[in-house]
Parts: structure tokens; sequence; C-alpha cells
């Protein structure tokens, strides 16, 4: 399975990327194929392509503020959390995927 | 999502836009101000016109932070529509004097224009021209006429009370203001709870108030530097790889990032977080009795140069430090002395 993810911090210098690395980390555990977009201060960094929302059903917004490009998402399904979720327990967000 | 939480996204989506200009206008301005002579009347520029020019780039760059704020926050809401009425919003803000709070209100109000417009139904050959032509201009016409005419004055009057209760703040109230701010800017460490206390303490800068960002700015380097100390000081309580973030926490707290704490706050919120926030309320506290005033909106050593009352800020960023530091290194003996006495009993 494939998902995509993105986040999404005010400052975009630390949460942005930490909430990242544990929903990468997350997924790996539990042998998911996850892309996650960051959004952060220096801009858009690994961004999700049109193959990647090809394949993946699912994307996890995990953000604070508003995240951009937000339309491309209106076919797949969407988990929203805030960034402070996706770093505490990003387990629970990967157990609303069915 | 609730409309309250949703008005914050939107917020810190401004929030995190701005935050840039305040950068780049306070440190240029900073940088101008610490290298040129002060007099009774602040800063002199009579001799310095490079120091001028880097003045006026700064003040540029702080002029657009109301509009941006104002701007992106109503992007936040309805993405690209909304930043004319939002950007314009927020340059009359500026005009007419209601500030950042002025720039808040302006931006929520042009998303919401703009959410409103769209719902109407105009007739078939205007559609086409709807996004080029008549949503601009015509969000940008209510907007602007109600911050004008009907929102813009009261605001002003707002900021002003709030701007003359800050300057004739008696103790009490000062020091509760610093123990607030100080909580805030320690309890999230660069997250949007800290990121509201350092933008209004920002934002009281450009207002003429330094000694906000004063008592800020010394909450902000507390929680890395003490917790920096902490590892340093006693290695034991500590992991290989929290004695290296320490390191590096020592570093980001030199030059002003709270941020520098996280690791160690993720590891152990319980114990780490009420630390951090009691260590950056009592630097707070003490900066702002002892009157520090900070003209960047930064924190942390690297400011020295533009702050006022120099020795105090040194101490209060010292005492807070050292407070945290043997704190948490109290509360990770008793902690280490608990697991060893289960250990007995298992």
């Amino acid at each position: 399975m494939k998902i995509v993810a993105v986040t999404a911090c005010p400052t975009g210098i630390a949460h942005t990327y930490m909430a990242a690395e544990q929903l990468t980390v997350t997924a790996k555990k539990l042998g998911i194929d996850i892309k996650v977009e960051t959004q952060g201060a220096m801009g858009v960094e690994n961004e999700i392509t049109e193959e990647d929302l090809k394949e993946a059903k699912w994307v996890i917004l995990a953000a604070d503020i508003a995240i951009q490009d937000r339309e491309r998402f209106k076919d797949i399904n969407v988990i929203e959390s805030s960034v402070q979720e996706a770093i505490k327990d990003p387990m629970r967000l990967f157990k609303k995927i069915q | 999502m609730n409309e309250l939480k949703k008005i914050k996204t939107y917020l810190l989506s401004g929030v995190s836009y701005a935050i840039p200009f305040v950068a780049s206008g306070g440190i240029l301005i900073a940088l101008s101000i610490a290298f040129v002579p002060m007099s009774a009347q602040g800063p002199d520029f009579s001799n310095s016109p490079i120091m001028k020019l880097i003045l006026d780039i700064g003040t540029s760059a702080f002029k657009l932070l109301v509009p941006v704020l104002s701007g992106y926050i109503a992007f936040g809401m309805v993405n690209r529509p909304g930043l004319v009425p939002g950007l314009v919003g927020g340059v009359i803000a500026n005009e007419i004097g209601a500030g950042f709070l002025g720039g808040i209100v302006s931006g929520l109000l042009a998303g919401y224009v703009v959410m409103v417009i769209k719902k109407i139904k105009f007739p078939k050959f205007l559609v086409p021209v709807m996004p080029i032509l008549i949503l601009p201009a015509l969000s940008t016409l209510i907007v602007g006429f109600i911050m004008y005419k009907i929102l813009g004055v009261p605001i002003k009057d707002l900021m002003n009370i709030l701007s003359s209760w800050l300057s004739v703040m008696g103790t009490g109230n000062s020091v509760v203001l610093a123990i607030i701010l100080g909580a805030m800017i320690a309890f999230d460490m660069g997250g949007p709870i800290n990121k509201t206390a350092f933008f209004f303490a920002a934002a009281m800068i450009k207002e003429g108030h330094f000694n906000i960002m004063g008592a800020c700015a010394a909450a902000i380097c507390i929680p890395p530097l003490g917790l920096g100390l902490a590892t340093i000081t006693a290695k034991s309580l500590w992991s290989e790889q929290e004695r290296d973030a320490g390191k590096a926490a020592l570093g980001m707290g030199i030059i002003g990032i709270t941020e520098g704490a996280i690791p160690f706050a993720a590891g152990d919120p319980i114990r780490v977080i009420p630390t951090i926030m009691l260590s950056s309320i009592i630097g707070a506290v003490i900066a702002m009795l002892g009157k520090v005033g900070d003209h960047a909106p930064h924190g942390g050593l690297i400011v020295l140069p533009v702050i006022d009352n120099k020795l105090n800020y040194v101490l209060a960023i010292l005492v807070g430090s050292v407070t945290c530091a043997l704190l948490i290194n109290v509360l990770k003996k008793l902690k280490a002395k608990k697991n060893k006495n289960l250990e007995h009993i298992v």
C-alpha cells in the first residue's frame, strides 16, 4: 500500500521535519510505502508528484497552518491532524486507515 | 474542525509567512542601531550613511510585515483570491495605525469576504472574468471600505489603549505579563503557542515597547541553554545521544533558537516541560524587572548588541539557565533513584 503525507508548522524549521520523520519511521514499521512532503521555511520539499497521487489512496495532513495546493487531494481519503499529534502518536493516525 | 480551531490555523498561516519579515527587518534595524552612537534622542545616524541605509532597508521590510500577515491570513483561508484584499487591507491597517491587530482583522475579513462573494450567483457572461476582474476589485473595495470607515478606528484605539497600558504598566502587571509570556515561550519550544507570544512581543517592538521583547528574548534562550548546561554538569544522568543534543542546544541557545530544547522534551515531557517553563518565567520576570529592552525580534545572546540594560539581560539568562539545569538534574536523579528502587522490589 502507498500513502502520501504533508507536514507543515508555523515556523517550518523543526516540527515540520520531526513530524515527517515520525511518519516515515512509523510507516516503515508497518510496511507501508509513504512519501512525506514538507512545507517548511525553505518551501515545498520532497514534493508529491502526480504519479504518487495516482498510486496513493490516503493522505495524512499533519499541519498547524493551511497547506499549499490542498486541492490535489480532493479525490483521495484525507486524515487530518495537528503536527504535535503526528510527532507524539503517529501510530494512531495510521490506525485510521482501513 | 470547529470555527475557532480553523481561525487559529488561518492566523498561524499568516504568522508563518510574516516571521521572515520580522527577522529581516528586525536584524537589519538592530544591526544598524548597534553600530552608531546612542544619544538621548535615540541612535544618532548623522555620521553613518551606510548604517542609515541599512536602517532604511530594514524599515522597508518592517513596513511589509502587517500587509504580509494580513494577506497570508486571507491566503490561508481562500487561497489565491484572498491575497489581494488581504494585502491591501494590511496596507490600510498600517496606514491608519491599527498595527498588527488591524492586520489580523483585515486578513480574516478579506478571507470571509471572498468566501461570501464566491457564493453569489453572477450572470453567466460575467463568470469568466470573475477571478481576474470582479473578485479582486469587489473584495478589495469591501475590505478597504470596512477598514477605513468602520473597523479601522476602533482597532487603532484598541492598539493605543494596549500601547498606553504597556507604557504605564505598574510593576505588578508587568510581572504578570512576563510570567505569561515566559510560560508561553517555553511551553512548546517554537510551536504555535511560543510563536503567539513571540509575535506579540515582536509587534510591540514596532510600537516602541522594547521591554516585552526583552522579557521574551531571555525566555527564548533559557530552555536550550539550561538543558545544555544540565548535560554538561551531570553527565551520568544523560545518555550519549542527549549529551550530543546538549552541545547543539547550547549553540542554539546562544543564537536564540528555543527548538534546541525539543529533543529533551520529546524524551521526557513530564519533567522537562514544567522545568523549562518555570526557568523561562524566572528569566522573563528578572528581565522585565531589570528593564531589559530588546530592539530585535529575536532572543539569545546573539542580540546582546541591541539590548538595553545588558547586565540585567545576562543576569536574567544566567539565573534562568542555572535554575533550569539544577532543577532538571534533581528531577532526573529522583527518577533514577525511583527506577533503582523498583528494580530492587522486582
